[in-house]
């Protein structure tokens, strides 16, 4: 399978803070949307920076298109549509003239593209950024990126702050994005409800180390959870055993297969899992 | 780069055009004083000159609120165009303030008469004009990429009076290499030593910008 983005054991150390980035690896397949998840200070922005240049990794290789990205590579971002939480802009320009800007960036700039977005999501053009509400400099910054007829988008938490009724015309957007077999998606966000909607594969990350890498059916159809008392903790394979938390009168038990876990298991209630759940066993609970 | 050059407009327009709007009336002003105050004539010059050049710096502060400046390195441009971008708009800006110091001159000169000493002073007076403003922005652009967005008011501070003092040196080493009654030749080249230092500066500035640009991380 061919992939649009492969990160091989990247690291990255931040000697101030003491965060370090440890050898993360994924690839992104083309034609395929990647949910990113992880809780604040994960690694997420870190990782994104390391793909975009604006942070320099320490080790591993990272290939955008089967090639590493230099700041000389421009012919590789004109194909990369980038959307950053908050703003991205400078809040000077009105939308008008962010288009300008941008048409002078991005040889493959469709002006009547960006008027059609602005159109769509109510955005009005000559006023200025500043002005805009958080839910509007989001929906602006979503068209920008697709007005340069990227084949690949980078978004960290780009759902972040709009309301679920925009939240779902803008998964819609990408959704159509990804029709085309050429292009793919990496989405960074909080909200795994929007990821379990459009992602096909799902990336856990935590403390700069990647936890899990999975297709979303993989994660939706065969993880499970288990609901166990203690003694049947104990009888549990540790093998079968991803993570585990220790609740009230219960203990929840993450297992790849849930299939197999109930034919062997048959006392244990055995329940499907949420990706919010999989990030809250993995992240709060515990490993053997 | 087109687009970049386009942003630095955008953000130092507003600035710019109520500056050009205060030295247009100053402009006024010095020009109905006649010719008998001559230091405002010189003020007025150097402060155009050096001004507008300013706006193309304090423009630099306006870009750092959000994340543009991270946002533009995802951007199909280069650190160094980037870099190249802000050098351009400062000589354009610079290049305003002379046009406004010149409209001034030649307003008084046409009016009044020739105010000036010597023929060279003009010159001498373009010439400080411009080479402060370079050596401001020689020495501006690295400090900034340097030390933060945050510490643009200090630097800009610093740099304006390193490009005083830098021009003051020069001017006092010239002064002690020609003697005291100079000759017309020596006065233009005196001029051409000033000035071409500050060009060189500004050019040298460039890639030790660009240098320390490439290792910053957003």
């Amino acid at each position: 399978m061919e992939h649009i983005l492969e990160l091989q054991q990247v690291s990255k150390a931040f000697p101030t803070s003491g965060f370090t980035l440890d050898r993360v690896s994924f690839s992104l397949p083309y034609g395929a949307i990647m949910g990113f998840v992880g809780e604040n200070g994960a690694g997420k922005t870190t990782t994104i920076g390391c793909i975009l240049g604006t942070i320099a990794k320490d080790s591993g290789s990272i290939k955008v298109f089967g090639k590493e990205m230099l700041d000389t590579d421009t012919d590789l971002r004109e194909k990369i549509g980038v959307v950053y939480d908050g703003d991205n802009f400078p809040p000077y320009l009105t939308a008008q003239q962010l288009s300008q800007v941008m048409a002078g960036l991005y040889t493959q700039w469709d002006h009547a593209l960006f008027q059609q977005y602005l159109s769509d999501f109510r955005l009005p053009a000559n006023q200025k950024i500043k002005s805009y509400s958080r839910g509007m400099t989001m929906k602006l910054a979503i068209s920008v990126a697709l007005s340069h007829h990227p084949q690949l988008l980078i978004l960290d938490e780009a759902t972040g702050g709009l309301d679920p009724i925009m939240r779902d015309e803008i998964l819609d957007v990408f959704l159509t994005f990804v029709q085309e077999e050429d292009h793919a998606i990496l989405l960074s966000s909080h909200i795994t409800s929007d990821l379990e909607k459009i992602a096909d594969y799902i990336t856990f990350i935590h403390n700069g180390k990647l936890i899990l890498t999975a297709s979303r059916n993989e994660l939706v159809y065969h993880y499970a959870v288990l609901r166990c008392r203690e003694s049947q903790f104990l009888a549990l394979e540790p093998d079968d055993i991803l993570a585990y938390r220790k609740r009230d009168f219960q203990i929840d038990v993450l297992v790849a297969d849930g299939k197999k876990a109930q034919k062997k298991y048959k006392d244990i209630v055995i329940d499907h899992v949420s990706l919010d759940e999989i990030m809250l066993l993995l992240v709060k609970g515990e490993r053997i | 780069m087109k687009g970049l050059l386009k942003n630095n407009f955008y953000a130092a327009r507003s600035n710019g055009a109520i500056f050009a709007v205060v030295m247009l009336l100053l402009g006024l002003f010095v020009i109905a004083m006649d010719n008998d105050i001559q230091t405002l004539l010189d003020g007025y010059m150097l402060l155009s000159m050096t001004g507008f050049s300013i706006q193309a710096i304090t423009s630099l502060r306006k870009e750092s609120a959000g994340k543009w400046n991270k946002y533009k390195l995802t951007v199909p441009v280069k650190r160094s165009d980037i870099v190249k971008s802000y050098f351009i708009s400062q000589l354009v800006w610079l290049f305003v303030g002379i046009l406004f110091a010149g409209a001034a001159v030649s307003l008084s000169i046409l009016l009044h008469g020739y105010p000036f000493d010597r023929n060279t002073d003009i010159l001498m007076l373009f010439i400080v004009g411009i080479s402060i403003s370079l050596f401001m922005g020689a020495v501006f652009f690295p400090l900034f990429y340097l030390g933060g967005e945050e510490r643009n008011e200090a630097f800009l501070v610093i740099s304006l009076l390193c490009g005083i003092g830098i021009v003051a040196v020069l001017a006092t080493a010239v002064n002690m290499l020609f003697g005291p009654h100079m000759t017309t030749l020596q006065v233009i080249a005196g001029g051409a030593i000033i000035l071409i230092s500050a060009l060189l500066a500004f050019l040298l500035s460039y890639p030790l910008t660009v240098g320390i640009f490439q290792k910053k991380e957003f």
